[in-house]
């Protein structure tokens, strides 16, 4: 029972650290907390719907046309709503990040409606796997796997690319990497892309577990992964899974400890939330973000 | 004499033309947001309602004006003052949910607006108000349901409730379930309390099937319900599992594929077995404008509420007297409706029947009819 709730917390909270990846970046290169993150997470569950339900593409193809169809969502956005504003008050770029926001959720909202779509989970992802009394389904398997597999590939292109060390440079300082001769902009427009990609993996590895699509499922998810991304210390891509865990065992442990509290979980996520910030602001892997980032 | 005569035909034109008035009745619904589903049946069922007897009995016309809410409270608050104030609307049907019709019942009640309430079941929603109707049963008569079917009739005795506390609907059917359950003599092993919203609920079926019920009582809405029943599932809880008429709809079936096959649930009403003349003549219709027989009972409680609204009018000398209406609407007695036979008493409660539906090969199939 004690290891079939840890099974679950693990499972749960490697989910929302896929989600807190694509926030973190963002944040780190921009100081942009990009609110579309969540609802580009359901343009990529929609995607991965439309590539399995409507154009019956095999399950890996769907997973493919999700991403690229959400980086290039994700550039776009930047392209049409962020890049005008790169010199405005960082207050600007919030608000359009929530209007963009909005704007995904109500234009999926008319055109595909609310009431939410079964997602057809392929048989292979449906199996269970059974081991001495725990009961772990494949689709929640492959979650922390995916993950631990996404974060070592961005922390090597951060670290060992060339893009990876202009990304970092640009974190430090824009106007200093444009008189090094990088296109700033051009980096951007990557990070978006890289950003948006995780956030559609996240999209679809979410309707995997949990198989409903509609226009308002990132709204909440969003929220918490980026609550997983602050406590984790935001601007930190390791900090995110590790918030990200934090954040799915606090729910898991109230409901199996305190069944009659456990429609209050998201309150105690959101207190251990203010206590982490109230001794460490920064987060629990956050660094004072004028010395360095990453 | 000749200006007499134009005088006399221009004041019958005006006559005529006021003889044919049109009436606002407003429409609160939530037709988008997370319950889209259930309010877009039910709006269908007002608006077909609407379509097979737009006029009133001394000719004249009901237009019907339609707010979507988008599920929220404020905008079912808002909603209602602007068809009030703006729309001079004679009476109200909606909302959807009993969370928001409480929001709209209380500024209609005040303006002395009859609201009649086409599926909201919560107990207190028309309790100390005089112009707060409805024409589905209550919580405490659909819990009662569930318990004594699961007690007397399948000899279930220990039960798990899940309860979504952010609904007040979840609320109040959770606890009428527990006090008729109880009183059945059965048990009540554990309460677990969610959200709306959440989709993940391993760590609460994990729950469950270590208390090891008899069954589960799920009063929510299907998008919970779909993902529960899912992963239930997946870690081999195979318990009977009931919900009240929160997922009478086949969106849930959908969500829930698989995993919700022999879920059993309470609702108003089975295309199957038309309760009165009047359904069988409303499934007609309805098969011959769309194509299909299965008339959701949400389609059936929409297109009674505008019945109902219309029948009291009928019966009053000035059908736009507000005050008459909702007076009608309470003398309303063994009213033949497209759900069934509706009486209506003092508080604006209905009495009527409930059915009991199974899902089996993905349809909800009719299992028992519950009188009163």
């Amino acid at each position: 029972m004690f290891m079939q709730q840890m099974i679950n917390g693990f499972s749960l909270g490697s989910m929302y650290a896929l989600i807190a990846i694509g926030y973190t970046m963002v944040y780190g290169v921009l100081r942009l907390i990009n609110f579309a993150h969540g609802d580009i997470m359901m343009v990529g569950g929609f995607l991965g719907f439309f590539g399995v339900a409507v154009l019956e593409l095999p399950f890996l193809a769907a997973v493919l046309l999700a991403i690229v169809g959400s980086a290039l969502l994700g550039m776009a956005s930047d392209r049409i709503a962020y890049r005008p504003l790169r010199s405005a008050p960082k207050i600007s770029l919030l608000i359009t990040a929530i209007g963009v926001s909005f704007f995904l959720e109500n234009a999926f909202n008319v055109f595909f409606g609310g009431v939410p779509r079964a997602f057809p989970v392929p048989s292979v992802l449906e199996d269970i796997l059974e081991f001495g009394g725990l009961t772990i389904p494949v689709s929640a398997l492959i979650v922390p796997i995916l993950t631990a597999m996404l974060l070592a590939i961005i922390l090597w292109v951060l670290f060992k690319t060339k893009y990876g060390m202009a990304i970092r440079a640009l974190a430090f300082d824009v106007d200093t990497v444009n008189l090094m001769g990088i296109d700033a902009n051009r980096i951007i427009t990557i990070v978006f892309g890289m950003g948006s990609a995780l956030a559609a993996v996240g999209g679809i590895f979410w309707v995997v577990n949990y198989p409903s699509v509609d226009p308002m499922m990132g709204v909440l998810v969003g929220l918490k992964a980026f609550a997983a991304a602050v406590v984790g210390g935001i601007g930190s891509v390791g900090g995110a899974v590790l918030g990200g865990l934090i954040i799915g065992f606090t729910e898991v442990v109230v409901i199996a400890f305190f069944p009659e509290l456990g429609g209050y979980k998201d309150a105690f996520a959101f207190i251990f939330l203010i206590l982490i910030l109230l001794f460490k602001p920064t987060g629990i892997l956050g660094i004072d973000f004028e010395k360095s980032r990453f | 004499m000749r200006k007499l005569s134009v005088l006399a035909a221009s004041a019958l034109l005006l006559a005529s033309s006021s003889f044919a008035k049109e009436i606002n009745v407003g429409v609160v619904m939530s037709m988008s947001g997370p319950l889209a589903a259930y309010g877009q049946t039910c709006n269908e069922g007002i608006e077909f309602a609407h379509s097979l007897q737009p006029k009133l009995k001394n000719g004249d016309t009901v237009k019907l004006v339609l707010i979507d809410t988008k599920g929220d409270k404020v905008e079912s608050a808002n909603a209602t003052t602007r068809l009030i104030s703006s729309d001079k609307v004679v009476g109200i049907i909606g909302e959807l949910t009993s969370t928001n019709t409480a929001q709209v019942i209380a500024i209609a009640d005040k303006k002395e607006i009859p609201v009649i309430a086409p599926v909201a079941t919560n107990d207190k929603l028309t309790e100390g108000k005089k112009f707060a109707n409805r024409v589905c049963f209550t919580d405490s008569f659909q819990g009662a349901v569930v318990a004594n079917y699961a007690a007397k009739d399948l000899k279930l005795k220990t039960a798990v409730v899940v309860v979504d506390q952010a609904q007040v609907y979840s609320l109040g059917l959770a606890k009428a379930f527990k006090d008729a359950f109880s009183a059945a003599g059965g048990k009540i092993v554990k309460e677990i309390k969610v959200s709306s919203g959440d989709k993940d609920f391993k760590a609460v079926v994990s729950q469950i099937k270590a208390a090891n019920p008899d069954f589960m009582f799920l009063p929510m809405y299907h998008p919970e319900v779909s993902m529960i029943a899912r992963q239930a599932k997946q870690i081999g809880l195979n318990k009977p599992m009931f919900s009240g008429d929160g997922v009478a709809n086949q969106t849930f079936i959908d969500l829930g594929g698989d995993a919700v096959e022999g879920y059993m649930f309470t609702d108003f009403f089975d295309y199957g077995a038309p309760p009165t003349e009047r359904s069988k003549e409303f499934i007609k219709a309805y098969a011959a404008k769309t194509g299909k027989q299965e008339v959701n009972s949400f389609v059936a409680l929409g297109a009674d509420a505008y019945n109902l609204m219309v029948d009291a009018m009928n019966r009053c000398a000035n059908p736009e007297d507000n005050i008459c209406v909702n007076n009608e609407i309470k003398k309303t007695k063994g009213f033949e409706g497209v759900s069934g036979v509706i009486s209506m008493d003092e508080l604006g409660n209905s009495t009527r029947s409930a059915v009991i539906k199974v899902v089996q090969n993905a349809k909800a199939v009719y299992k028992a009819t519950v009188n009163p």
